[in-house]
């Protein structure tokens, strides 16, 4: 027996299988496969001859999909080496794709130079100069790149390179004796520091606005993710090449320590750099789909720590590790709240996972005050060593972040306010993070006497 | 008569903004109305139409809209735009343009 409703149906999810149709385009295709079968009937036909015909007549599924796909190219990875259409679009690629092999080359030449003047990898005290510097060879030429880009002018040229040159002569002219601690927290602010740094190259004339700041942010989770894609690509390059070499008793090992794993890791950024920059849009974004995976699952790990903690009536261990990998709890936090936040559309009503970044966030703040007031009391007890309150610092700039997101919630979700009110405080908050990454970097060592 | 492809492709535009320009229309119904007027000599298929109606869309000479049909499924409606006005009167000039040169020669050869 001919069934034509699941005819239609089975036609369709042929069509939807085929990935060049939107749901819109589909139902657009199947009220029209319906009106043609519909005539036919009329004209006398039977229902399974009319929809072979109309099937027939509204073409071969794959000619019609390869039009469609001209129009929705918005899911076709084959556009991210942008076929343009106008020839500017695709002078402008190419000068890109010029820009990121140059830039690469300069910035891993830039790593050798200090080797020149006996401060290899291998010779003393150069785990730390490297350590502290190697933001310096690298972030400058992406704010370059943003730069060239959005044709800078001369002033922003100016105050970012010029950011980048006051950095580098003060992290090195500080001196610094053991244990090192002050260097090594001006080492693991910096970079945070500069990356902000390059937030303003990247965003261009307008820094301040929240969307500016908001796409940054969508971009640092992209840069995340295709980083972590394209280094496993350049580590299994890098593992081949010495494998198959070995295989003819050449030892490239030399080779990859002193170039591959320099000029690798430097043209790994700037491509990441350019494919996030250039896939924009074009293809959807990967870090708003993992933050949705993983924030229920957080949740309810978190949700189930609490729970025993409070059973069991176990307080936390309050030594300096766990109070930074309580740092870490709440970075993970507002990280995925902040990535399901950047896929969200402003007008969109409250959906689940805006209930469950709330929670999220709650279960974050309890277990960390809980966390939180032991450490104080440990504090006050055993002294402030600059670990210590650094630590103690990003615990309660985290801490206000999140607060203030789960305040605006509360309020967005009485309908007191509009979305846009929580991303204003985000991207507000960026601000927070420069003043503490600089005074981590910069001021520290000075408070504390360089130790 | 089979109408050439380039032809069809260039006055594909024109068509489905007049077409629009009379009221409100679908893509099936826009078919039979090209091969109404055109009495049966262009014959367009549903692969070239729906990509240049969203390609007008998204260009901003048409917009879209869901309604109900007569059956009660949902369907979707295209209307002109004021550019879309614009634009078919730009086109009206150019074609006329090119009519009125083709008719000049074609009545000398007779």
């Amino acid at each position: 027996m001919f069934d034509l409703e699941t005819q239609i149906q089975s036609w369709s999810d042929h069509l939807r299988a085929r990935g060049n149709f939107t749901d819109a385009d589909i139902s657009e295709l199947e009220d029209h496969l319906r009106d043609e079968i519909e005539d036919l009937i009329t004209a006398g036909l039977t229902p399974d001859e009319s929809f072979l015909i109309s099937v027939k007549r509204l073409g071969n599924v794959d000619a019609v999909s390869h039009e469609f796909a001209k129009v929705n190219t918005d899911n076709l990875w084959k556009h991210l080496f942008i076929e343009s259409v106008d020839s500017k679009a695709k002078k402008e690629s190419r000068r890109d794709i010029f820009l990121v092999v140059i830039f690469a080359l300069l910035a891993g030449t830039l790593i050798k130079i200090p080797g020149l003047f006996g401060l290899g990898f291998d010779d003393p005290g150069a785990d730390h100069f490297y350590i502290k510097n190697i933001p310096l060879f690298i972030l400058p030429f992406i704010a370059a790149f943003f730069m060239i880009k959005r044709k800078a002018n001369r002033k922003t040229w100016l105050t970012i390179l010029g950011t980048f040159i006051i950095a580098a002569v003060i992290i090195n002219i500080y001196p610094s004796f053991s244990p090192y601690n002050t260097e090594i927290l001006s080492s693991l602010h910096l970079p945070l520091l500069l990356w902000l740094v390059v937030g303003v190259a990247y965003i261009g004339k307008k820094w301040r606005s929240s969307q500016g700041r908001m796409n940054f942010i969508r971009f640092t989770g992209e840069m995340l993710v295709y980083g972590v894609l394209v280094s496993a690509g350049v580590l299994v390059l890098g593992a081949f090449t010495v494998a198959i070499f070995g295989a003819i008793q050449i030892d490239a090992e030399k080779f990859m320590e002193n170039y591959y794993v320099i000029y690798g890791a430097c043209a790994a950024v700037l491509i990441t750099a350019y494919l996030v920059e250039a896939k924009k849009s074009i293809v959807e974004n990967f870090a708003p789909i993992l933050a949705k995976i993983f924030s229920p699952l957080f949740l309810a790990i978190m949700v189930s720590f609490l729970v025993v903690m409070i059973i069991t009536g176990k307080s936390p261990f309050m030594e300096r590790e766990f109070l930074i990998a309580f740092d870490l709890m709440l970075a993970l936090v507002l990280g995925l709240v902040l990535y399901v936040i950047s896929s969200r559309n402003d007008q969109q009503p409250p959906n689940l996972f805006d209930y469950l970044n709330l929670a999220l966030i709650l279960t974050a703040l309890i277990i960390d005050g809980v966390a939180l007031s032991a450490i104080l009391f440990r504090l006050s007890a055993f002294g402030i060593t600059p670990n210590k309150l650094a630590a103690l610092g990003e615990n309660l700039i985290l801490l206000g972040n999140l607060g203030g997101l789960a305040w605006l919630y509360v309020v967005y979700f009485k309908r007191k306010c509009d979305f846009i009110k929580l991303e204003k405080w985000q991207t507000g908050y960026l601000n927070v993070y420069f003043i503490w990454t600089a005074v981590v970097a910069f001021i520290f060592p000075i408070l504390f006497g360089f130790y | 008569m089979n109408v050439s492809k380039d032809l069809i492709a260039a006055s594909a535009t024109p068509l489905i903004l007049a077409i629009l320009k009379e009221n409100d229309s679908y893509g099936y119904a826009i078919i039979k109305r090209v091969k109404e007027m055109s009495e049966n000599q262009l014959i367009w298929t549903e692969g070239m139409l729906y990509p240049v109606l969203h390609r007008l869309e998204e260009q901003q000479l048409i917009e879209s809209y869901w309604n109900k049909s007569e059956a009660g499924r949902q369907r979707k409606y295209y209307r002109i735009k004021d550019a879309g006005l614009n634009e078919l009167e730009l086109q009206r000039q150019q074609w006329e343009v090119v009519h009125s040169a083709l008719s000049k020669t074609w009545s000398k050869e007779e």
